[in-house]
Order: structure tokens, then C-alpha cells, then sequence
């Protein structure tokens, strides 16, 4: 148990701010981000026997982070009777992310952002980010093209606009 | 990936700043009170069938369970309903209930605040208002405050709280909202989001 703790706490101390710019980059939400990435990470260690086997361990987090998703926001608020925690105020700044970049991904589907989460954060290779989310190479390369081609032109629009 | 190399180059460079704070006790402390909850549902489980049968052996005219302990009182005593409880446990956390409804009173929120300050918990208790630091929550609400088994419970572990935290508790009647504020940092409190927002003093009075 102490072996494994100790592994799991070197896992969690070298993946969790990855993980959690992963899913930040995919909500856009950084306090639902967080959320969702200790959720992940607890249920890690729950099962630490069959994750720390997994071909890419941070991906399982980020994965199942993202699969919390906003249901379980939902379901878990109403347990504790936190229903409206947080959603009728604006969100808080994400810790100097600029916010064009942050609105230029979530104009992305859903896929895209996932993609480029897992190729950015995370530095999995495309066979690798394939076998994660389920799709076959080719696909992930087309999204990954596709995601940056959209960010190119969003963002060189945004500075463009800025500066006039 | 090459082509690709300055787009992707800027976006980990924006995100470079972002840092989950929490320590990976944090997560150890989760998993215990979730194994501690599961626990405690199989024991009241087992409670629950044990009882049943009891229930069963009475209805079919088997012999009654020796009684253990004191008699009932004969007549129930006054009971005052309160608009909310604080108790310990599961383990090192504290168990906040609020219970909401016509026969509960309005919740004082000098009350609440007293209570979870015995428990170690500093906050700030509005009602009919919610304030959070303006710029921006520090991290961990996700390890301070957890769902409870009990209808309308939290479970909060004062000890994850961030030095310096308190946790800003806004009630409404349909709601409750939490967040992690910063002591001494400006703060920003609303009605609802599209309401102008008022100041609230560090005693947690209103300024409008």
C-alpha cells in the first residue's frame, strides 16, 4: 500500500497541472476543470491497479474528467444542494489565460478541443490520442488540422482587431 | 506537427500559468471518506435488513427482541427546529446541514458563521446574497466541500481550506452557493448576476 501510494503521489505530483490545462482547454471552465480533475484523480486512485497499466495514464484522467462532464456537476450540486453554485455568476479568471484563446476553443467542437488537448497537455502521439478517444490516426490528424486552422484564423482576427 | 508548431506553442505558453494547488493528500483524504461512506451505507444496509427482520419475527408472532437501554419517554418533549446543524465527522470533517421550509426558522448567519468557526471552518454566511473574491477563487473548493449521504448535507474538511480561505456561504431560498474567498481581498457580492453587486465588510454586514 505504502509502494503505491508513493507511486500514485509521484503520478499525481507530475500530472495533475496537465491534466488540468487538458480540461480547461476542453470546458474553458477552470473552477469546473478542477472539479473534474480531483474527481478524476480520486477515482485514479481508487482503481491506481488497472490505471497505472493503462497505455497513458494521464489520458484515463483526463478522459474520465471529461466524461464527469456537466451531468455530474449537475447531479453532485443538487445532492448537496448547490443547484445554482456558481453557475448564475460570471466565471473567475482562468489564471492569465488569455480569454480570446479561451473563446477560440470553445468555437471548436467538442472533438477538436479534445484533440488538441491530448496533443498539447499531454504529449501523446497520434496513434496514441487515436487509441484514447477512440478514432481511428487519420481522423485525429484531420481534427488537429482543422482545430489549429480555426485557432490561426480566430486569433489573427482577434489581434487583428485589436490593434485597429 | 510542424506546421502546426506555432499555433500549439501559444496555446501551452497561455496555459503555462495554470496550476492545480491541491495536494495529493487532498485526494487520499476524498478517497477515505468515500470508502467511510460506503461503509457506513453498508452498515445501515445491514441495519435496515436486520430491523426488517426483526419487523418480520414480530408480525409472524415470533419472540420480541429483548429491549436494551432506557424506556421511551411517555410523551415526546418540545422539539426546537433550527435552520441548520453543524456535527463531526465523517472522520476529521464537519458535517453542515441546512434544512429549508416553512417550519424551520430563517437561517441567522452570525449563527452559522459561530458554528463553523468552533469547527475551524472561517467563512462568511450571507443570506439572500453571495460574495466571491473579485478577482478571482482561489483553488480547492472541489477538496474542501464534498457531498454528504444526508439529504441536504455537505461535508467539509476544514483542514483542506487554502491559508488565508474562508469560504463564502451565499443562501437563497432555492439555493446555496459556495466559493473559496481570499481574507482581506476585495470582494464582489450579487443578489443574482444581473443585480448591482453591494459590499460586504469582513463581519459579513452589508453595505449598500
Amino acid at each position: 500500500m505504502g509502494h503505491e501510494q508513493d507511486e500514485f503521489a509521484d503520478f499525481y505530483r507530475a500530472s495533475k497541472d496537465s491534466c488540468l490545462r487538458a480540461v480547461t482547454a476542453v470546458t474553458g471552465d477552470r473552477e469546473l476543470a478542477e472539479e473534474q480533475v480531483a474527481e478524476a484523480f480520486t477515482r485514479a486512485w481508487t482503481s491506481w491497479g488497472k490505471v497505472r497499466r493503462h497505455a497513458a495514464p494521464r489520458a484515463w484522467v483526463v478522459r474520465t474528467a471529461l466524461n464527469l462532464g456537466v451531468s455530474w456537476w449537475r447531479r453532485r450540486h443538487r445532492e448537496v444542494p448547490l443547484a445554482e453554485h456558481d453557475a448564475a455568476v460570471p466565471a473567475g479568471p482562468n489564471d492569465g489565460v488569455d480569454p480570446a484563446l479561451i473563446a477560440a476553443l470553445r468555437r471548436l467542437p467538442a472533438r477538436q478541443r479534445e484533440v488538441l488537448a491530448l496533443r498539447i497537455f499531454l504529449d501523446l502521439d497520434t496513434e496514441t490520442t487515436a487509441k484514447v478517444i477512440g478514432v481511428a490516426p487519420g481522423t485525429v490528424m484531420t481534427h488537429l488540422s482543422r482545430a489549429v486552422a480555426a485557432l490561426r484564423r480566430d486569433l489573427s482576427t482577434a489581434n487583428t482587431e485589436v490593434i485597429q | 506537427m510542424n506546421e502546426h508548431d506555432d499555433v500549439i506553442g501559444l496555446v501551452r505558453e497561455s496555459f503555462s500559468g495554470l496550476r492545480m494547488d491541491a495536494p495529493v493528500e487532498s485526494v487520499f483524504a476524498r478517497s477515505r471518506i468515500r470508502r467511510r461512506r460506503r461503509l457506513s451505507g453498508l452498515t445501515a444496509a445491514a441495519a435496515a435488513v436486520a430491523g426488517a427482520a426483526t419487523a418480520m419475527t414480530l408480525t409472524l408472532g415470533g419472540p420480541a427482541p429483548a429491549r436494551s437501554g432506557n424506556p421511551p419517554p411517555s410523551s415526546p418533549g418540545p422539539v426546537t427546529l433550527a435552520a441548520f446543524s453543524v456535527t463531526n465527522g465523517p472522520g476529521d470533517s464537519t458535517t453542515l446541514i441546512l434544512y429549508k421550509g416553512p417550519k424551520y426558522p430563517a437561517l441567522d448567519p452570525t449563527a452559522l458563521r459561530e458554528a463553523l468557526a468552533q469547527h475551524g471552518i472561517p467563512a462568511l454566511v450571507t443570506v439572500g446574497t453571495f460574495c466571491r473574491s473579485a478577482d478571482g477563487a482561489p483553488a480547492g473548493l472541489g477538496q474542501v466541500v464534498h457531498p454528504s449521504n444526508l439529504a441536504d448535507g455537505m461535508v467539509i474538511d476544514g483542514q483542506a481550506m487554502p491559508p488565508g480561505a474562508r469560504l463564502s456561504i451565499g443562501y437563497f431560498s432555492g439555493a446555496v452557493r459556495m466559493a473559496l474567498i481570499e481574507d482581506g481581498a476585495p470582494l464582489s457580492c450579487g443578489t443574482t448576476s444581473q443585480e448591482p453587486a453591494v459590499h460586504i465588510t469582513p463581519s459579513g454586514s452589508p453595505i449598500r
